[in-house]
This record gives C-alpha cells, sequence and structure tokens, in this order.
C-alpha cells in the first residue's frame, strides 16, 4: 500500500520513501507516538512500553561517550597516510559509523518494539540491548 | 458498548481509500461522521495490549494511505474511544476546531528530511580547518590508550562542537533553498552530532514535484558530504496541534 513512491524521474541522490507502511519502525515511531492530536477524552487503554518508548526516542546524547567516539572516528583517520590510523582497528570502523545516537535509539527501539510483541518485557532488560559501559545514563535513571 | 480506535479526522465528505486494514481482529476501517467532519474508526483488539510493532506500522499505514488522497488530521498513537464517544465526545463537541485545521491543511501534505554528514568527509574538514582539534588528534594518536583518556573526551568534545557549527551553516542552505516550494516548516534539533536536517515540511499537493526535484537537486549537489532521506508524502503529523 505505498503512496505514490513510484518516480521515475530523479538520479537517485536521496533515499526515499512513502508513507502507508512502507517505512522504517524508526521513523513510524517518531511520527505516531510523539505527533498528531490528542483529545482528552481518549480511555486509557493498556499500552505496552509506549510511554518508555517515547522517552527513549527523545535522549540526545550528549556525553563522554559520544566525545569518545568522535576521539576514536577521528583517531582513525588516517590523514596523512602513515601513523597508527586505521588499519589496526577493522572492529571500530563499522562501530563507529554506525552508532551514532540516534543509530543507537533506533535499534533501542527495535529492541522494545520486539520485545513488546514478546509481550510484557522488563524495562531492564531493554537496557542490555546496546552496547556501552553501565555508566551513569540518563536512562538509566528515568527507569528507576 | 465497545472501544473503538480512532485514526485520524478528515472532512464528512471524505472517501476512504480501497484496501484500507486496521489493527483490529476485523480489520476493517471506517468512516464515522458527525456533520461536516468524520473520523476514520477501526475496532480494537480486546485479548492484549495495543503495542506491537504490527499496531505501530498498521497505524501509520492506515493515516498516510488516506492523507494520499485526502487530508486527515493524525490521531497521536493509541487513541481509543467508547463508541459512542467518536460522535458525542470527540466529533462533536470539537467540529469548529477540526473544520479549520482541515481547511489549514487542505491540499497540503508532509514531507520529513533528514541528512547525515559523511562522517569520514566531514571530520577530514574538521580537521584539518582548526589547529587546535589537529594538534589533539596527533597527540592522541601518538598515545596509548589508557594515556590519553583526557584528550580523547577533549578531542570528541572540540569535534562534536565543530561538526555543530558545520551543521548551522550547513542546514541554514538546506532550508534556504526549500524555502520557495514549501507552504511551512517544522525543524527539529537534529538528536545526533553527524545529523545536518531534521524538519517535517509541508508541501501544497501540486507543488510535490517540484519539492521532490528541489530536494533531489540539494542532495547532487551535496553528494558526498551529506545524505539526505526524504520520507512522504505524509500526512501533516508536525502541523496539527497536539
Amino acid at each position: 500500500m505505498t503512496v505514490a513512491t513510484q518516480r521515475s524521474g530523479g538520479g537517485g541522490y536521496v533515499e526515499r520513501s512513502g508513507g502507508g507502511g512502507s517505512s522504517g519502525l524508526a521513523d513510524v515511531i517518531e511520527l505516531i507516538l510523539d505527533k498528531g492530536l490528542v483529545i482528552d477524552v481518549f480511555v486509557r487503554v493498556s499500552v505496552v512500553g509506549i510511554e518508555i518508548l517515547t522517552i527513549d526516542a527523545r535522549i540526545v546524547v550528549a556525553s563522554v561517550d559520544t566525545f569518545l567516539r568522535f576521539a576514536e572516528a577521528t583517531n582513525r583517520l588516517d590523514l596523512y597516510g602513515k601513523g597508527k590510523g586505521g588499519t589496526d582497528l577493522p572492529g571500530l570502523v563499522q562501530g563507529v559509523s554506525e552508532a551514532g545516537a540516534k543509530g543507537k535509539t533506533s535499534g533501542v527501539l527495535e529492541a522494545a518494539v520486539e520485545k513488546v510483541e514478546d509481550a510484557l518485557s522488563s524495562r531492564r532488560e531493554r537496557e542490555e540491548a546496546p552496547r556501552r559501559r553501565p555508566r551513569q545514563r540518563p536512562r538509566e535513571q528515568e527507569d528507576e | 458498548m465497545s472501544a473503538t480506535y480512532v485514526y485520524g479526522v478528515v472532512s464528512a465528505d471524505a472517501a476512504l481509500p480501497e484496501g484500507l486494514r486496521g489493527l483490529g481482529p476485523s480489520g476493517r476501517v471506517a468512516l464515522a461522521t458527525h456533520g461536516r467532519v468524520g473520523a476514520v474508526v477501526g475496532d480494537v483488539p480486546l485479548d492484549r495490549p495495543l503495542g506491537t510493532r504490527d499496531d505501530l506500522t498498521t497505524h501509520e499505514s492506515v493515516v498516510d494511505t488516506v492523507a494520499g488522497v485526502t487530508t486527515i488530521l493524525p490521531m497521536r498513537f493509541p487513541a481509543v474511544v467508547e463508541e459512542q464517544g467518536v460522535v458525542d465526545e470527540l466529533l462533536a463537541p470539537n467540529e469548529e476546531y477540526f473544520l479549520d485545521a482541515l481547511a489549514d491543511l487542505e491540499g497540503r501534505v508532509q514531507f520529513a528530511l533528514k541528512g547525515r554528514y559523511e562522517q569520514d568527509v566531514v571530520l577530514r574538514e574538521v580537521i584539518e580547518d582548526d589547529d587546535q582539534i589537529r594538534a589533539l588528534h596527533e597527540r592522541v594518536r601518538d598515545l596509548p590508550e589508557d594515556a590519553s583518556y583526557y584528550d580523547r573526551v577533549k578531542l570528541g568534545e572540540l569535534v562534536v562542537a565543530a561538526l555543530e557549527q558545520r551543521r548551522d551553516i550547513d542546514a541554514a542552505e538546506l532550508y534556504e533553498r526549500l524555502e520557495n516550494v514549501t507552504a511551512n516548516v517544522a525543524p527539529h534539533t537534529p538528536a545526533n552530532p553527524e545529523d545536518v536536517i531534521d524538519a517535517a515540511f509541508l508541501v501544497d499537493r501540486n507543488a510535490v514535484d517540484a519539492f521532490e526535484e528541489a530536494v533531489e537537486a540539494l542532495g547532487q549537489a551535496n553528494a558526498g558530504r551529506i545524505r539526505l532521506r526524504l520520507l512522504g508524502p505524509l500526512a501533516p503529523y508536525d502541523f496539527v496541534d497536539a
């Protein structure tokens, strides 16, 4: 049920997805949980995990972890074709390029929704989804 | 007395597209009208809480498929009312408000645009343009990891600040180039240091081609440096008052 995504022209410089069911889960969550009409007559239905998901989606990581991630990213750039930049850190490359807070958050969301599907996950399980040091993170404080 | 799921609010004379499938057990999606407004409604699963991946994507799918053919005010997920409440409590008391909102958005759709730097490219720029960052970068490279912790934190902090500075300039350019093909814009603060833009644009249906071409041109002009992602056409999620 894709709406008007077929477009012939266009050189493909922009990644496209239409609405109507063709979007990724992270995009969908951003659209429908955070925005839209809320009218006070709505019944409080039983909803699993949604409140928590909304909070997670808003987390903006501006922390030491972020700084270290970018330091590592610059570190592996071998600007002058010498030194110990990139080659000895193959594992890091993918981690860094995908570990934007967004990527991470999406990962958390995916994980969370999977859990919801399995019904009634505890918050703690979801905590383990991203691989990060168990230092003070805003999410943990909110969750306790 | 049964619970009804509400996807969104449309004009009473709106024709729903064929083949909509809702998130309730019957899959039914219908229009419940009152006066000049209508609610796009369906049934609700009673044997489980809402919130599965399918529930979320089905809600979006219904709303945005309707948005493909007519103006819809999307409800925030999940919206459930008693059956009588759809008219008595949702449509009737808010008819004027909904009519105004629908009129404002008539003939318009939303697009979401996201842009992200190609990390290596922009990090190179940052290092080359800033003496302090370059010096720190070189020092950190020559130190063992244990010995450079604070330098690395400082380096990362400077890099993130430099990225955000660049973002301001690049995003301003993107917004400016799209201004004359859009009716409104809702900018969001990007969640990530390497994100350039995260914004919703309201676009007249008859300007959609021009808008898409403008975005494509920006994608081409920034190829290799900024990766753009365009989502839509969508319901005007960012342009209804919560």
